[in-house]
């Protein structure tokens, strides 16, 4: 039975604009301190980008080399996600597998970014790596044990999203924000058009959005100018469960490198472009042939085995990246924006990140709602675990 | 490239829309294309709407009834359904139909037994409602004969404190998901009337029982009512139009021997 005490509550009504990852961890954490949260996603929860990404779970190995910081944050939060949501997770670990000879000198670096940020990585004899997955590439000259694992994308955020409906959140889905209401500098309000299209005011203290590769145009509503380019990034799944461990190139973050395994099927990602407008973003043709070439490095035979779904999710690449090798190089950090300078006081934005530390995205965002409001409440989304997604 | 005319119901109505697609498009990016079109147009044009997330074939949210048939549309493809299919569960496959102008003519309406959102949008919750609390959604993976999971300091109790109330704890071998993602499909396609907990729901029971032996008796007591494996006709129409092959009627069938099992 989920109840978690609530110690106070506050007379604040806040609105959380998106219900992907971020909005649901947001809007879960909000209730927990005591806010009256109301909830807007335009689409179902979690059509935007959340439904849609790779589902790994990072121990945060990836980031190391890069950022010792994010690594650190993500095996902090895989430990707590396994914990609150672990009906969600298919926790088996994984094997970055170096196949060519660069890839074999990286390893030392690797190991050690991981053990400086506190993730146990270890390297392990390439006769163990393919005896506990043999489809591992025969050429395999070493590899690297990290406790990654598998994310159900949609059951993550939806068991946050009945969190929040448990402490009597108002989630609405089919429910854009299509005005904001600005008077003296502060958020009023603003315009909502419903599931049968009618359009409505709503009124609300603080603004929160959490709109990922939307935030842009959220932020127009507002007459802010907030740059942020669509990125989408391809993933192609084939029918087989080839390995349990998360397999990913032991090199630095490039593309098609990580093959996650989730029910039966199996799964490689991913690619990065730029897009005008986060709708309808499709992958291509050369991008489902490249992704199945660079699948077959860390695989063989994961070519052969039956197509079953190309399809491509949104980044939110922080501002008007010129072309696509400028938008690679990209943080995998987050930010949560204060917009009061800007004349909008009350409404912040929180982007970036990965699906992985949801909760600490929403723990920050959270955090300087309360300092906006002077209220003291601490972060709880740690101490318990979540319901079921089906009471959703 | 193939064109398409898609009905799409909205209430009483259908609303029309076309165009041209790949031809190894899936309904549901036909779907995204036309509302990507239509982004700032008259309410008039817009795409009813529809519930999505995954895009294959994984979070079970984006069924409808396509062509007649309950279906995920993320997994439809136009190429598919230019072909001959059956227009209901367990019917013959036919011939599809075409517009004046050749065009594939693509219905689609919301899954029956949901609870309707608006458009095609229906969420199955009554088909899930009769899944056990208890029952984890995580099972041991087919370990095929490979080594065992290395020693993993991350599974260290003190690092990995249990929490009062988790539902399940963390199995310790390869896990994966159930096969089942929840999506309806079956119950849409289940020509019962009577009072049901429906085909997924008893697969769950019927799960939760193989993998919980000390379960097995309040699964079976589940199983027994009157709204449980004795509502079930044998039709079969959920394992023919379940997309996870989880074969629900198979597991009504077990709970079946083991209920008759136990009276004897
Ligand atoms: C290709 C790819 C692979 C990835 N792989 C992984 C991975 O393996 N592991 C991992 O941890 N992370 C991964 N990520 C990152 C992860 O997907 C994102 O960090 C996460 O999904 C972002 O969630 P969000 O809630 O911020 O955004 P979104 O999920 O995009 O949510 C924003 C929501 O806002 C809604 N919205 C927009 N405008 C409005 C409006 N006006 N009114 C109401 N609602 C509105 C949208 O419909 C959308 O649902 C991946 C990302 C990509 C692109
Ligand atoms: S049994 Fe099959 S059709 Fe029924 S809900 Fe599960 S996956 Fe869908
Ligand atoms: S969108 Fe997830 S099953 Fe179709």
């Amino acid at each position: 039975m989920f109840d978690p005490p609530i110690p106070g509550r506050h007379d604040v009504r806040i609105c959380v604009v998106g219900g992907g990852g971020s909005g649901a961890a947001l809007a879960y954490d909000l209730a927990l301190r005591g806010f009256s949260v109301l909830l807007l996603e335009k689409g179902e929860f979690t059509s935007g980008t959340t439904g849609r990404h790779h589902g790994q779970l990072h121990s945060g190995a990836r980031y190391a080399v890069g950022d010792r910081a994010i690594a650190r944050e993500c095996m902090e939060e895989t430990l707590v996600l396994r914990r609150i949501v672990p009906e969600a997770i298919e926790y088996n670990g994984g094997i970055f597998a170096a196949i060519r000879d660069d890839e074999a000198d990286y390893a030392p670096a690797f190991v050690s970014a991981c053990l400086e940020s506190g993730i146990p990585a270890r390297e392990i004899p390439v006769t163990e790596a393919r005896a506990l997955e043999p489809v591992l590439n025969p050429a395999l000259k070493r590899a690297v044990w990290v406790p990654d694992g598998t994310l159900d994308a949609y059951r993550l955020a939806a068991s946050f999203l009945a969190a929040a409906a448990a402490l009597g959140a108002d989630l609405r889905a089919f429910t854009e924000l299509v005005g904001i209401e600005v008077s003296d500098g502060r958020i009023r309000g603003g315009t909502v058009r419903g599931p049968d299209a009618r359009e409505e005011r709503v009124s609300f203290d603080v603004l929160v959005s959490a709109t990922g590769a939307w935030a842009g145009r959220v932020g127009s509503l507002a007459g802010l100018d907030i740059p942020v380019t669509p990125a989408p990034g391809t993933m192609v799944a084939v029918r087989g469960r080839l390995s349990d461990l998360v397999l990913s190139r032991l090199a630095p973050p490039g593309d098609g490198d990580i093959l996650v395994p989730q029910r039966g099927l199996s799964i490689i990602g991913s690619t990065q472009s730029r897009a005008d407008s986060p709708e309808g973003i499709l992958p291509t043709r050369a991008e489902i042939e490249f992704l199945r070439v660079r699948a077959d490095e860390l695989a063989p035979g994961f070519s052969r085995a039956p197509f079953h779904a190309a399809w491509a999710a949104a980044r939110p690449l922080a501002g008007r990246a010129a072309s696509d090798a400028e938008g690679r190089g990209i943080s995998r950090d987050f930010a949560v924006l204060d917009h009061g300078a800007e004349g909008v006081s009350g409404m912040f934005t929180l982007i970036g990140g990965k699906a992985t530390v949801l909760r600490a995205m929403a723990r920050k965002a959270a955090d300087a709602v309360c300092g906006f409001l002077d209220v003291e409440e601490p972060c709880r989304t740690a101490d318990y675990p979540l319901p079921s997604w089906r009471a959703l | 490239m193939i064109e398409v005319n898609f009905r799409i119901r909205d209430g009483k109505d259908f609303v029309e829309l076309s165009g041209g697609f790949p031809e190894d498009a899936t309904v549901l990016d036909a779907l995204e294309t036309l509302r990507a079109r239509a982004e700032g147009a008259a309410p008039a044009a817009r795409v009813p709407h529809y519930r999505h997330s995954c895009h294959h074939g994984s979070c079970g949210t984006c069924g409808a009834v396509v062509n007649g048939l309950p279906s995920l549309m993320c997994l439809s493809r136009l190429s598919d359904l230019a072909a001959p299919r059956p227009r209901e569960p367990g019917g013959p496959a036919v011939e599809p139909s075409h517009g004046p102008s050749g065009e594939l003519v693509v219905t689609l309406e919301p899954l029956t037994r949901g609870s309707l959102v608006a458009g095609i949008a229906a969420r199955p919750t009554s088909a899930l409602e009769g899944i056990p609390e208890e029952y984890s959604y995580l099972r041991p993976s087919e370990d095929a004969g490979r080594a065992s999971l290395p020693a993993d300091p991350t599974r260290d109790g003190e690092k990995l404190p249990a929490l009062d109330g988790a539902v399940s704890p963390p199995l310790s071998g390869r896990v994966r998901f159930e096969a089942c993602i929840e999506c309806g499909l079956c119950s849409a396609a289940c020509p019962v009337t009577a009072p049901f907990l429906g085909p997924a729901a008893l697969a769950a029971v019927n799960r939760h029982r193989e993998k919980a032996p000390e379960s097995a008796e309040s699964m079976l007591a589940l199983a027994a009512g009157a709204d449980g494996a004795p509502a079930c006709e044998r039709h079969l129409h959920c394992s023919r139009v379940c997309p996870q092959a989880v074969y629900p009627g198979k597991h009504i069938q077990l709970l079946r021997k083991a209920l008759a099992g136990r009276a004897q």
